[in-house]
């Protein structure tokens, strides 16, 4: 007799996320927009295309530079306020693209700081920042702590065996840079590398408001133009579906390549570096250290000097803004936590009950896609599909907590799947020799270990939501401000001293949700 | 002959004080509770920890002064004693040159090194590619080439199963007769290393309590100590 069996949660949760990237790609795939065809648009989109890839590029091989020999420098060398680089190196990973772009303005702006100092010494001015010089400087600042952060783990990974062999060995800097510090740099490079050049080339809000012209735009904003201000739906269709079509197969190829990011803390290993005490090494890290200081210090302290002007911007419009903020950005971390826990209680059961690690390891891709697609081709694509069947106005509402929530997916994901993992590994046959499943065994086997990654899941997913400044372009306007557009709102309008202090508010928030995730975190172990 | 004479190490939460010596071309096996100093005696010989006081000779010649690089020690550690990133040779390689420039004469004593620890044929293979023995046996054979006369040897066996773990014993000691070199062994369980030993010593709370035939001391009014150490680990 044929039963019907309800699928599991996480298998639903595959299809409606694979439903809605797909049906978002078909929408776009079919949609007739009547004159623009590929052809037509082909000298724009290649423009485009070429500026995406050139700055993203550059961008790349700028952070990587920097960050790695700012990895390097830390780790051979100890000096009074190490801990709170280190410490602060973290917190780039959730610092808001829109606060990045602020502190460019604040200081290599028009009247920035550095426009200021040389004028003090008499340089006639005009330094522009649009173009490269602006992108390259924000995703540099973005990226270049992450690349430190990320290899400066790895590095730590090397065991303490390995540095008393080079001792015992007599190894010289070039040696020890050869048999230990490079094999770590080689496997961690690619998959690094990969993940700025992606994020760098689906980068929106930085491009937007550092570019400076319609040359000099990522698909993301080139769909971001089609759709808000010429509403040239045809043009969004191709575009949209075209930068799809490059961030899925990137992170393909990048999945190929990368291992998963060590979710380690930064710990020292015991053991001193023999090449520590080498002078060369000395000078080479000062001098490493000292551009790291100069060009990182000025854009993370400007954020700082919103403090005084905090008062002036005390009003209806920030609360209003704020609450906004908040509400989407909760509704976001409860969708990137549910979709998170059905997702890798999906990838478990296969693993460990059904022992099909090739469906599982599907399972454990997905979200890493999620962190691909691009928003503005999925919003594009699911405006449309919205569009013909419902109400576009009420669209935003709906698409702003989902397209944020889904690109949180994969940290929530990094959070709740390992410990899903640990207890089937330990209770798993004890709870099917009592026959708990589903409901029972998920909420007296799995939540006291669960609840804790789960509300540092949420609280990182609340602090990258809060500070996105991602599709709101889009959607936001009289109606619907959050904190991110209303700093992009003061930017525009060249009212800097209100931005910092909007700025700062949105730092302070992000920071706060993100600490409170890192002690939640640690605190079980 | 090693001859340690009163080398007192401290930190806040743990103090040694060692003195033994180990006569040329014997076998120590050094035994004890974890956490007693065996490893930290080892580092101490091979430079890696530095005493306040007391003396550390290696057949007349002052130990103390030397950069671990330069001392007359070889040392093999319980794990990752080999670069993943190089083959065997490689591994072997470094412990003649760092530079790995190496000359056809030290190509082919790797090779008849290698040979001899059961390895021919391996040369090309990555520490991936092999078990744990196996590695355990390439860190043996980098020991030997580097034509030091010390060798240290940290728990060089306890991961490796009982049957494998006597094997390699029995290796190290059937090397030792085709080279004269001077061995510190510490070592999980003393009976392992009772017939070959020349020498056992007894190290707890930082001290050298008793060293002597590994027979004497096993059957010292030592014995419970020693079975709660085993036991315990």
């Amino acid at each position: 007799m044929l039963t019907l069996r309800l699928p599991h949660p996480g298998t639903l949760v595959a299809f409606a996320i694979l439903g809605l990237v797909v049906g978002g790609f078909i929408a776009l795939a079919t949609f007739d927009g009547g004159t623009p065809t590929l052809f037509s648009i082909g000298p724009y989109l290649g423009r485009v295309l070429a500026f995406s890839i050139i700055q993203a590029t550059l961008s790349t091989v700028l952070s990587l530079a920097l960050g790695i020999g700012l990895a390097l420098a830390l780790v051979r060398r100890s000096f009074p306020g190490r801990g709170i680089v280190l410490a602060a190196l973290s917190t780039t990973m959730v610092m808001p693209t829109i606060v990045a772009v602020f502190a460019v303005f604040a200081v290599y702006g028009r009247s920035g700081w550095l426009s200021e100092g040389l004028a003090f010494f008499g340089w006639p001015g005009g330094i522009t920042i649009f173009g490269y010089p602006g992108i390259l400087i924000a995703h540099v600042f973005l990226n270049a702590p992450f690349v430190a952060r990320i290899t400066l783990d790895g590095l730590n990974q090397i065991p303490a065996e390995h540095w008393r062999l080079a001792t015992a060995f007599g190894f010289t800097p070039a040696q020890i840079f050869r048999h230990l510090d490079w094999p770590v740099l080689r496997t961690e490079l690619p998959g690094i590398a990969g993940l700025i050049f992606l994020m760098c080339f689906k980068s929106f809000a930085i491009v937007l408001a550092l570019g400076g012209g319609p040359s000099r735009s990522t698909l993301e904003v080139a769909i971001y133009e089609a759709l808000k201000i010429d509403l040239d739906f045809g043009r969004v269709a191709w575009l949209a579906l075209i930068q799809l079509a490059i961030c899925l197969s990137m992170t393909g190829l990048l999945h190929w390549a990368f291992t998963r990011p060590p979710v380690g803390h930064t710990v020292r290993s015991l053991v001193r570096r023999p090449d520590a005490g080498n002078r060369r090494l000395k000078a080479l890290d000062s001098i490493v250290l000292a551009i790291a200081a100069l060009f990182i210090a000025p854009l993370a302290l400007s954020v700082l000097t919103g403090l005084r002007n905090i008062p002036d911007i005390l009003g209806a419009d920030l609360l209003q803004a704020f609450f906004t903020s908040m509400i989407i950005a909760a509704a976001a971390a409860v969708i990137a936590c549910l979709l998170a826990l059905a997702l890798a209680s999906a990838a478990r059961r296969k693993r460990l009950v059904l022992r099909s690690p090739r469906i599982a390891a599907f399972y454990d891709f997905l979200p890493d896609t999620l962190l691909a697609v691009p928003p503005f081709a999925l919003t594009a694509g699911l405006f449309l599909l919205i569009q013909r069947s419902g109400d576009p106005s009420s669209a935003g509402l709906i698409l702003l907590p989902l397209i944020n929530g889904l690109a949180a997916v994969p940290f929530a994901y990094r959070f709740v799947a390992p410990h899903l993992l640990t207890v089937e590994e330990r209770y798993g046959r004890v709870a099917a020799s009592l026959g708990l499943a589903g409901w029972a065994k998920l909420t007296i086997m799995d939540w006291p270990v669960l609840k804790r990654p789960l509300a540092a899941g949420f609280a990182l997913a609340m602090a990258l939501s809060f500070g996105d400044f991602g599709i709101i372009a889009l959607f936001g306007g009289t109606e619907l401000v959050t904190l991110p557009y209303l700093l992009y709102e003061r930017l525009g309008a060249y009212r800097l001293d209100e931005a910092s202090a909007v700025g700062l508010v949105i730092v302070l928030v992000a920071f706060l949700l993100a600490h409170i995730s890192g002690r939640l975190s640690h605190a079980g172990h | 002959m090693l001859v340690i004479e009163n080398c007192r190490l401290t930190w806040p939460d743990f103090a040694a004080d060692y003195s033994l010596s180990v006569k040329a071309g014997n076998l120590c096996a050094v035994i004890g509770p974890s956490g007693g100093g065996k490893t930290t005696l080892l580092h101490m010989i091979a430079g890696f920890e530095t005493p306040q006081s007391g003396t550390l000779t290696f057949d007349g010649q002052n130990l103390l002064p030397l950069a671990p690089a330069k001392r007359p020690v070889a040392i093999v550690f319980q794990d990752h004693n080999l670069f993943p990133h190089l083959n065997v040779t490689q591994n072997v390689g470094l412990g003649i040159r760092p530079s790995l420039r190496l000359t056809e004469g030290e190509k082919m004593l790797i090779e008849e090194t290698l040979q001899a620890v059961g390895l021919g044929g391996f040369e090309n293979r990555k520490p991936g590619e092999m078990s744990g023995g196996q590695r355990q046996r390439v860190a043996l054979a980098r020991a030997l080439v580097s034509g030091r006369p010390l060798i240290l040897l940290d728990e060089p066996f306890s991961s490796l199963d009982p049957t494998l773990r006597r094997d390699m014993i029995l290796l190290v000691d059937e090397m030792r007769r085709k080279r004269p070199v001077t061995i510190l062994m510490t070592i999980h369980t003393p009976e392992d290393a009772a017939h070959v030993a020349d020498q056992m010593a007894f190290v707890a709370d930082g001290k050298v309590v008793a060293s002597g035939q590994p027979a004497e001391i096993l059957n010292s009014a030592l014995a419970p100590r020693i079975a709660a150490a085993v036991s315990n680990s």
